[in-house]
């Protein structure tokens, strides 16, 4: 809930996954990701501005800046003029500065027909933020014209917030057992060489919804199921071909949406990570049998009540007294320490499904696809996402390494799955042919 | 519409080449789109950098201050003893360690831990300068071991600069280096004092620095041993 400071501004406590975001911010890192929306037609710069000056009132917890306190950082209303739409720029989500740009923390761009918005983690989730994307876009066609009514998510900006939009939903569903699941062990990096600052690589594959559905259904799995087993094999077969002395797990961070498990309205950070792995020291596993693998944990795992204990045990540290009176400085480098050992080394990489971007029939058809892109990792690592909208799925791999060893092998284990892939990327290519990447 | 020979993947019109292997497009067919917008912006921008300049001057104004008030006072306060002269010292050696890695974005690390020795080394000799024996402790004592733990220093800030050492590789050299340069303080200590070596206290010191390394590097070497105190000190 935003509480009410002297100067009557409003101020939110960062939430549990804010608390973290923000303890890794670096001059050179930012934890940030972009939707995407490409539109039937060209973007009218002006018709946005209109557009976002009437949906960001509605929305008071992305009109916030990040403020240093002496214990915990905070954010604060943004009283500053803005955001406002800016021309794209071929190298996106690239680390936010607080005091730069009036201190917004998200970002508006356009290109040709497409429509981009970046958020910085603090602020919002993914499904927080296609909230406010999807309001966007019907207040956009509204002001070209069309007839867009407020069904499918859209909010009516003209109503003010709902108090529970803006609510801490890790402290509303607070349990009263906690869960620590120990030390993961080591996973493969997946790491590469760096590019210079600033680069993020980005791959965005374009599939049928409907061939993938199928594809998954015939190995009995779910689309993010099947496609989490697909990028597990395809980094257990990059690090098979490294041939290492000892080889170790390969671990994805799965990001799950608590609102489906806990009833929320937030459009604030609400999210857990599942961690499903496959071990080749124990032996070679068969394409089917890691897709059944990745099925049965996220389906054993991935429960309300074990959600609830994980979070619980995460939120808990927060409250405790010992660690509040550690001033911010101090707290920021240990979290980002702690963080280095148990949310970077037990993992490979990321992998994202948002879902269906559900829109009205009336906004669907002035929107081709959606796009995600999931900004740069601690490590040179690549990142995986993926969005669908009507019957395309976008799959975006970014990162800030040279190599693209994982989507190509990625895209290709599914072209030979019979798939139709059709890809897209802002990488560099030497009309030659030759690599840009003198290492790669 | 042009495919990937080698990937199979569907590409853009406008792609000269693959973005996934780099093979180069040649459809006779369809020659490549050089007339459409690419997907991707090709405009590059970058935030600027981080200013660090505030601090900067808070920190310099900070000790410019304190040097400024305690000259001032030592011109009151026992102005027989240059008392205010190991404060000013103290100061601009502390600014030399802060403010220029601040102000110079990208100074290279030997560079900076050069500078940082060589403040050390100009208080001393302040020092030298004030008290009683003149400077000929500082030539035959401190700057020796001012040295050899600048060079220390040096070998340890290289070697661990990239971080890609492990937690145990990194401890096991940051124990070596402080055995080394507790041998040589010592020596160069007794060769101040008695004009020879006579090793004593060193040892111990090198002794327990070996003890404690080489377990640490069977422990590095074997991996069963390592994943262990990995998961014992949450490492």
């Amino acid at each position: 809930m935003p509480r009410q400071r002297e100067d009557h501004k409003d101020w939110y406590k960062l939430d549990n996954a804010g608390v973290l975001y923000t303890a890794l911010q670096k001059e050179e890192y930012s934890a940030l990701y972009r939707f995407s929306a490409v539109m039937d037609r060209p973007v009218d710069p002006a018709a946005l501005q209109r557009a976002l000056d009437k949906t960001m009132p509605r929305f008071p917890s992305f009109r916030v800046r990040m403020r240093r306190g002496y214990f915990w950082n905070y954010l604060e209303f943004n009283d500053a003029p803005g955001p406002f739409v800016k021309e794209d720029m071929s190298n996106p989500c690239q680390p936010v500065r607080y005091r730069e740009d009036s201190g917004w923390l998200i970002r508006f761009f356009y290109y040709e027909r497409r429509i981009s918005l970046e958020v910085f983690h603090a602020v919002s989730d993914g499904a927080g933020s296609l909230v406010l994307f999807r309001t966007l876009l019907a207040v956009y066609l509204r002001e070209l014209g069309h007839e867009i009514p407020n069904t499918c998510g859209v909010r009516d900006v003209d109503t003010p917030p709902e108090p529970e939009e803006l609510e801490d939903a890790y402290a509303r569903y607070i349990g009263k057992t906690s869960l620590h699941g120990g030390r993961e062990r080591t996973a493969y990096p997946n790491t590469g060489t760096p590019e210079p600052f600033y680069t993020l690589n980005t791959t965005m594959g374009f599939v049928s919804v409907a061939q993938v559905k199928e594809k998954a259904k015939s190995y009995g799995a779910s689309v993010t199921e099947y496609l989490t087993a697909v990028l597990i094999q395809t980094i257990l077969d990059k690090q098979h071909r490294e041939n290492p002395r000892r080889e170790k797990p390969v671990a994805l961070a799965i990001p799950i949406d608590l609102r489906s498990f806990f009833p929320s309205e937030t459009v604030r950070n609400f999210i857990l990570t599942a961690r499903p792995s496959i071990d080749p020291a124990l032996g070679e596993y068969s394409f089917p049998e890691i897709v059944a693998q990745v099925h049965h944990y996220l389906r054993l795992n991935v429960n309300r009540q074990r959600l609830r204990a994980v979070f619980t045990g995460n939120v808990r540290y927060q409250s405790n007294k010992l660690f509040t009176i550690i001033p911010s400085i101090f707290k920021n480098r240990g979290v980002s320490f702690v963080y280095k050992s148990t949310g970077v080394r037990p993992y490979s990489g990321t992998y994202t499904n948002l879902g269906v971007f559900q829109v009205s029939p009336e906004m669907a058809a002035h929107i081709e696809r959606m796009e995600i892109i999931l900004g740069q990792a601690t490590v040179p690592r690549v990142h995986c996402a993926s969005i669908s909208c009507g019957d395309i799925l976008n799959i975006t791999f970014a990162g800030t390494l040279c190599e693209s060893d994982t989507e190509r092998e990625f895209f290709r284990f599914l072209v030979r799955e019979g798939i139709h892939v059709r890809v897209e990327s802002n990488r560099r290519c030497d009309p030659k042919g030759g690599s840009p990447c003198p290492t790669a | 519409m042009s495919y990937c020979v080698n990937c199979g993947v569907e590409l853009d019109g406008t792609a000269h080449a693959c973005p996934l292997c780099q093979t180069p497009v040649m459809n006779p067919r369809q020659p490549v789109d050089t007339f459409s917008p690419p997907p991707f912006p090709t405009r590059r921008k970058e935030v600027p950098p981080v200013s660090k300049r505030i601090l900067a001057v808070l920190l310099s104004a900070m000790l410019a201050s304190a040097a400024v008030c305690c000259g001032v006072l030592n011109l009151v306060l026992k102005p027989e003893l240059h008392w205010s002269v190991f404060v000013i010292g103290a100061a601009i050696m502390v600014w030399i360690w802060l403010v220029p890695p601040l102000l110079l974005r990208g100074i290279p690390l030997p560079v900076r831990l050069l500078l940082d020795i060589v403040a050390v080394g100009l208080y001393v000799y302040l020092i030298s300068r004030d008290v009683r024996g003149g400077t000929g402790w500082f030539l035959g004592l401190a700057l020796p071991i001012i040295l050899t733990g600048g060079a220390v220093v040096l070998f340890l800030g290289l070697v661990l600069q990239n971080g890609k050492r492990s937690i145990l590789s990194g401890i096991t050299i940051v124990i070596g280096a402080a055995g080394a340069v507790s041998f040589f303080a010592e020596l160069f200590v007794d060769r101040w004092l008695y004009q020879c070596w006579t090793p004593e206290w060193s040892l111990i010191v090198v002794t327990i620095c070996a003890a404690l390394i080489v377990p640490l590097i069977i422990v590095r070497r074997v991996p069963s041993l390592r994943e262990e105190a990995r998961r014992r000190f949450h490492m």
